[in-house]
């Protein structure tokens, strides 16, 4: 067993400046990988804007996570060591469950995690990053990220944020039918609300980022264009819309920034929508006279006046993965109690195998068919009772303790003379492992 | 005279019964809470009017007491509700507006009938008097209207700030519809008020100068004043929205002033008499 680790920092932990280091681009994320590489077996990179994360398994987590974290020194600077989070073995499971999952998101339940997870998984799998240890565990994630998805109420809380955001904005304005949009950051929120903006009617939609690139993927598929961060004061002035989800740690919208655009926009009525975590938007400005200001915590009030809900949908998707988790584990369990039970039976039947050929050797030709293939029955009959007990009691010895082989196991290999290599699951496993990534990728998972 | 006060008792039950559909309609959401509000309303407004035709006949003209005043105020404000109601079918306007009328009718049957009683301009009824009359009690009513849309406004603009989203906040009108339509009422009310100053001007000049400085012209002009600078200022310097619909709340209450000032019975108590 190579237990798991994982290593990052998110908005929670980290401000964007820090988090903006390690969202590497593409060649120095291959560069970085191939120099992890080495001292840990598998790496799986996630970036997007709220969050890098490596995830990785290996013999020895300890090295594999003091390489990761001199690497991520020399990337982002030493400042950016304090910041991170780490998790080791099964607790870096749930945290990749969670995750998946969307429970650690800005937004809870929104959908686009998921996407950008299973994104990463694909390119780590295609360049030879991400092996047996992590494939089952991403592909464990993705099957219940996806059980969440359709079993809680956490996924329409997201989609019902972005409509809820457009019924707040049409208390204001009536229709939306021409009313302009400033997109504000790249978040995944901040997409799905214009989204919904845009088929209310609202136009045109303006996305401004720090970084322009990525204003322009956006506005890309929202039908909006993209403009330069130093045009943010004259396209305060135009929209009447904002939809604000940048990684900034402090406020971008303040008293002292929108009191000239009030009076240059002669008062017209500004509806802002604040998605991010920490705030975009200062909530004092809420007082300026015009100024509809809305966070998270706001348009979830309107979503489901009960916050109630909101707690017990989550409550619903932790149990669904302490739920998925106990699954991993025990079939992980069973999978490393396994070689020692093909091995017990394979051996067994190799002797059954070779006793047979003696015997049929010296009955040979007085034997017609039908006898035959009673004494191979027989044969075969006999090593299947007597393994049964055993293969039983070793099972379940393997299960019972899921984090670290059973005595049991051991005493199993020493009694019988068995021949087990130590870690023979990668290698052995690889082709069906290819099946389950193919699976995990095209959607077609198996969902239990 | 008994024919009227059945009309008028129809109608006033018609309005109340009107008010109780569209305040149970808060709550309840069924669609066809609102026709019967509408059906009521409209009957109503026929049995009223009605009333004020056999009235008007009686006494040659316009309303003269301050009971009817009040009546026709609440005509013309159910009226104007209606016309609101059936072009942008905002069944909440009720919830405001048709217990305002009922309240006006009431307190118009509570009132006692001083229609002979007082002879003061009995005798000067003119065409222009009565037109005087009709378009100064149009302007009050559409301020009375405009007052509780501003109401309205300022009650979902608290909800909305204060982020508190109940009842009323799904309810009510979008602000902006609420700005809107408080402007076109502003509009209505400063050109009635216009009309009604000069009008007042020529049926005052009969009876010596035509400004006298009393109590109900310098509401009406306060009143005017206030409508005209609402107006100009919305145009000019972009005001909207709670600081325009309080100055509406103000302009109506000091209409009101001018309201109860046209009639003997608060005349005599606003002047001290």
């Amino acid at each position: 067993m190579s237990p798991l680790w994982c290593l990052g920092l998110s908005h929670a932990t980290a401000p964007l400046a820090v988090r903006e280091r390690l969202a590497l681009s593409e060649p120095r994320k291959q560069a970085l990988l191939e120099r992890l590489l080495p001292a840990c077996s598998e790496v799986l990179y996630v970036s997007t804007c709220n969050r890098v994360e490596l995830y990785g398994a290996g013999s020895d987590p300890e090295l594999s996570l003091s390489t990761v974290r001199e690497a991520v020194a020399a990337e982002a600077g030493a400042e950016a060591l304090e910041h991170l989070y780490e998790h080791k073995g099964d607790s870096a499971l749930v945290h990749l469950f969670r995750v998946s999952s969307s429970l650690d998101s800005m937004v809870l339940g929104e959908a686009q995690i998921l996407g950008q997870v299973k994104e990463a998984f694909e390119a780590g799998r295609k360049e030879g990053w991400v092996r047996g240890e992590l494939t089952r565990a991403c592909s464990a994630a993705f099957s219940t990220a996806k059980r969440v998805r359709s079993e809680t109420a956490i996924g329409q809380l997201a989609t019902s944020m972005a409509s809820a955001s457009v019924e707040l904005a049409k208390k204001v304005f009536g229709g939306l039918e021409g009313r302009g949009v400033l997109v504000l950051g790249a978040g995944e929120m901040a997409a799905l609300a214009a989204k919904h903006l845009a088929s209310s009617g609202a136009k045109p939609i303006w996305v401004v980022n720090r970084t322009f690139d990525r204003a322009e993927e956006l506005a890309a598929t929202v039908g909006g264009k993209a403009r330069r961060f130093e045009e943010l004061a004259a396209l305060l002035t135009e929209v009447d819309v904002v939809i604000c989800s940048t990684g900034a740690s402090e406020p971008i919208l303040n008293r002292a920034k929108l009191t000239p655009v009030l009076k240059a926009r002669r008062y017209r009525p500004l509806f802002i929508v604040d998605l991010a975590v920490p705030r975009n938007v200062d909530p004092d400005i809420n007082r300026l006279e015009g100024i509809y200001s809305y966070d998270v915590d706001d348009i979830q009030k309107v979503v489901i006046d009960n916050s109630r809900a909101r707690s017990e949908a989550a409550a619903e998707a932790e149990a669904i993965i302490g739920q998925e988790i106990a699954r991993f584990v025990q079939a992980r369990a069973i999978r490393e109690g396994a070689p020692v039970l093909t091995q017990l039976r394979s051996h067994a039947q190799k002797i059954a195998r070779a006793e047979l050929e003696k015997t049929l050797a010296v009955l040979g030709s007085s034997l017609n068919e039908r006898q035959r293939q009673s004494v191979e029955a027989m044969a075969n009959a006999i090593v299947n009772k007597l393994l049964h007990s055993p293969t039983t009691k070793l099972r379940t010895a393997a299960i019972s303790t899921p984090s670290e082989p059973h005595p049991l196991l051991g005493a199993a290999v020493e009694l019988f003379g068995l021949e087990v290599t130590p870690l023979p699951l990668a290698e052995r496993s690889e082709l069906e492992l290819e099946e389950a990534a193919a699976e995990v990728l095209t959607g077609t998972g198996t969902q239990r | 005279m008994n024919m009227t006060h059945a009309l008028l008792s129809f109608a006033c039950h018609a309005y109340a019964a009107a008010a109780a559909i569209y305040i149970a309609h808060l709550v309840w959401q069924w669609r066809q809470l609102p026709v019967f509000g509408r059906v009521l309303t409209g009957l109503g407004l026929l049995a009223h009017g009605g009333a004020l035709f056999s009235q008007g006949l009686l006494s040659q003209g316009a309303p003269t007491g301050l009971d009817r005043g009040f009546s026709a105020l609440a005509f013309l404000l159910i009226a104007i509700f209606l016309f609101l109601d059936l072009r942008y079918r905002r069944a909440v306007l009720g919830v405001f507006l048709t217990p305002l009328a009922l309240a006006l009718l009431t307190t118009s049957l509570l009132l006692p009938p001083e229609a002979a009683a007082s002879g003061r301009e009995v005798g000067a009824r003119t065409p222009l008097l009565s037109a005087h009359i009709a378009v100064a009690l149009l302007g009050v009513a559409a301020f009375a209207v405009a007052a509780g849309v501003a109401l309205m406004y300022l009650l979902l603009e608290r909800q909305m700030k204060g982020k508190t989203f109940g009842v009323l906040f799904s309810r009510l009108p979008p602000l902006h519809f609420l700005d809107e339509l408080n402007r076109r009422l502003v509009l209505l009310g400063f050109i009635a008020l216009s009309i009604t100053l000069l009008t007042g001007a020529f049926t005052g000049a009969a009876h010596g100068p035509a400004w006298q400085w009393r109590s109900k012209e310098v509401a009406t002009l306060v009143a005017w004043t206030l409508s005209a600078a609402m107006l100009q200022a919305r145009l000019i310097s972009g005001w909207r929205g709670r600081k325009v619909a309080l100055l509406t709340m103000a302009g109506f209450g000091v209409l009101l002033i001018s309201f109860l000032a046209s009639y003997p019975l608060a005349h005599d108590a606003l002047e001290g008499q």
